[in-house]
């Protein structure tokens, strides 16, 4: 059962797998570690020059991957020094970070991160090797009713857990589908949205859409923050970059708990690691938070949600490898990324395509432990890369979102559809949109319809078909549930506490 | 003011709705072998898109706050540099377009005229090298000047 993982780190050992797995565990901890350039700006730039350089699938795949690992680790260095999260998933990493900091404790707070971070990531590593095959079996039996009604699961629990506002959540999802209509229909031949454009024919294209969405507007927000005095600049000092047992000892169960919660809602599909800390954060605060101290820099106020994070961003890929539904914003990047190498994955990934699951899982547990290696030692050479000015900055994502543009399709017009997409992308996030539901919506646009039109094309046209097996009705149930109990549970649960 | 915004951004979705629900009604379908066809789906779509926005104008959000005078200025002036980087791209070639972009920008994101300089120099000089060397990438040599080289 465990042989795509013998012949994954037969796949991950390779001398080019190797280095790319630490080249891209650095470049992730460099990408999380500047403000603003989160897991998926990192993976967008470096996706076109990837596919350039023709790595093959596995490999690009072991790269963008410990992107995304590394930049859960590299996260924390802004949270912790500047109160400044560094991606959506280490928001809850300053609670506590930043005051420990504040102590005089930014070393110990450091060397903890990275440590529950280990922890944390390996715990859902592991829970990866074994639920994913399984889940890969299960799967198989899906068809494209089950994968319909998986889809509708997956955008209502995206409604439900990402984001403060449901409603605009629900709304950049229906917007990333709506963008995934742009092109030629593959049923029957027929234009939809291109306006007589050429170039829109085969759609708006997904490396496009990621580098305008993500780090062009990224680009016109910092210019904001540029302006902005309310953020604590000044650096605190390091000190000792190393935890002593007693705090891993008072931390140790936290660690382990938060893990297996961070695995739990990595797996589950539209939910990423900002949700998996915020969640372990809360449960923390419940069950070990006896004196009040959360927040005040609570050792274990760090260490929950850093091993939540980073135990659902290796969670996240669950669905992924399994049924093609990304489980984050981020893993959805990703599922991109296969897809720009022909590879859909899903349930037959683990059989037919042994050295792109396999090596991706093998190649997350050498990655974890490189991450662990290079963040204890080097914590301090990190934190200076928080000191790097935006004027650096900016320009330098400039030219690589142009090169990676232009390399990909040699030609201004994807440029230019880069920068509208970047201005929208802009407009977007001032209304208080997250950008993850629409990338979502948009990788799972085009694999909705056509699961839908092949089901009923299955059935004749009869609707029943969607809600016909026991698969597809229990993840409507879920869906509904989903979307019901927020409403509901706390309404019950004044019911009854107002009877007592 | 705040609210405001939501109440726009939802009669503008109800109008790209519209559009794109008419749009999907007026496709022409040669013949199909499928009982949805490609209209369906977008006209779903645009009914769920209009039903949410309306939650929208009812109920609406939070808005961020939105940008003054003069950060507006300097956004305009970020994205005509973009603009402008995009246009002379191919024209002017890389390094001479890309050193002037990088001039700008980190002009507008606070840099001193001689940092400025400096940073952009060096930013050219290094990713001209590692795409060309190191990554093996053609860069665009500027097909206006080639006349002249």
């Amino acid at each position: 059962m465990f042989d795509f993982l013998i012949h994954g780190f037969g796949v991950a050992l390779t001398p080019l797998n190797l280095g790319l797995a630490f080249l891209g565990a650095l470049l992730g901890t460099l990408f999380g570690a500047l403000p603003g350039i989160g897991p998926i700006n990192g993976i967008a730039i470096l996706m076109p020059l990837a596919y350039t350089l023709g790595l093959p699938a596995e490999s690009a795949l072991i790269l963008l991957a410990s992107v995304y690992t590394g930049s859960e680790y590299g996260g924390r260095m802004s949270s912790i020094l500047l109160n400044v999260p560094g991606d959506a998933g280490a928001v809850m990493t300053t609670l506590d970070g930043h005051p420990l900091a504040k102590k005089g404790l930014a070393g110990p707070a450091l060397g903890l991160s990275a440590v529950s971070s280990f922890v944390g990531a390996t715990i859902a590593i592991i829970g990866l090797t074994l639920f994913a095959p399984l889940l890969a079996q299960v799967a198989i039996m899906f068809g494209p009713a089950e994968f319909f009604a998986l889809m509708v699961f997956a955008f209502s629990s995206m409604a439900v857990m990402m984001g403060k506002d449901p409603i605009k959540t629900a709304i950049g999802a229906v917007l990333g589908v709506m963008v995934a209509m742009v092109g030629v229909d593959s049923g029957t031949g027929v234009l939809r949205y291109t306006f007589g454009m050429a170039e829109l024919y085969d759609g708006i294209d997904f490396v496009v859409m990621i580098i305008g969405l993500f780090a062009i507007s990224e680009i016109l927000l910092m210019l904001e923050h540029a302006n902005r005095q309310d953020v604590d600049d000044e650096m605190p000092p390091l000190g000792r970059v190393m935890i002593s047992l007693k705090e891993l000892a008072y931390c140790k169960w936290t660690m382990l708990r938060c893990g297996v919660i961070g695995f739990i809602v990595g797996v589950l599909p539209g939910t990423g690691a900002s949700i998996g800390g915020a969640v372990s954060y809360t449960t923390e605060k419940r069950i070990s938070d006896k004196d009040g101290s959360f927040g005040t820099g609570n050792m274990r106020g760090l260490a929950a949600p850093e091993a939540a994070n980073n135990a659902s961003a290796a969670g996240s890929f669950v669905p992924m490898l399994t049924l093609g539904i990304p489980g984050s914003g981020t893993t959805a990047v990703l599922l991109g990324a296969l897809m720009l190498y022909n590879i859909t994955p899903g349930p037959m990934l683990f059989s037919e395509r042994p050295e792109v699951a396999g090596g991706l899982i093998a190649s997350l547990y050498i990655g974890n432990i490189m991450l662990l290696a290079l963040n204890l030692p080097l914590a301090g050479l990190f934190a200076r890369v928080l000191t790097i000015p935006r004027w650096v900055l900016v320009p330098s994502i400039a030219i690589l979102a142009f090169v990676g543009i232009f390399q990909l399709h040699s030609d201004l017009t994807a440029i230019y559809l880069m920068l509208i997409i970047g201005i929208f992308g802009y407009l977007l996030r001032k209304l208080g949109f997250s950008l993850a539901p629409i990338i979502l919506g948009y990788v799972l646009g085009g694999l909705m319809e056509n699961n839908l039109r092949r089901a009923l094309a299955i059935s004749g046209g009869d609707l029943g078909i969607l809600w016909q097996s026991g698969i597809s009705l229990g993840l409507w149930i879920a869906a509904a549930a989903l979307l019901v109990l927020p409403w509901l549970l706390p309404k019950l649960w004044q019911a009854r506490t107002s009877k007592a | 003011m705040k609210i405001a915004a939501d109440r726009l951004l939802g009669f503008a979705l109800i109008g790209l709705a519209a559009f794109a629900a008419i749009h999907a009604w007026q496709l022409q379908i040669p013949f199909s072998y499928e009982p949805v066809g490609p209209k369906a789906f977008p006209i779903v779509l645009s009914i769920i898109l209009a039903a949410l926005s309306l939650v929208l104008i009812f109920r609406p959000g939070e808005n961020g706050h939105w940008p003054n005078k003069a950060l507006l200025a300097k956004l305009l002036q970020v994205l005509g540099t973009l603009v402008v980087y995009a246009i002379l791209f191919t024209k002017l070639g890389f390094i001479i377009t890309t050193f002037f972009a990088a001039l700008v920008l980190a002009r507008l994101f606070g840099a001193t005229w001689r940092r400025a300089l400096i940073a952009s120099f060096l930013m050219v000089l290094v990713s001209y090298f590692l795409f060309t060397q190191g990554l093996g990438i053609s860069l665009p040599d500027g097909y206006w000047l080639s006349d002249y080289v």
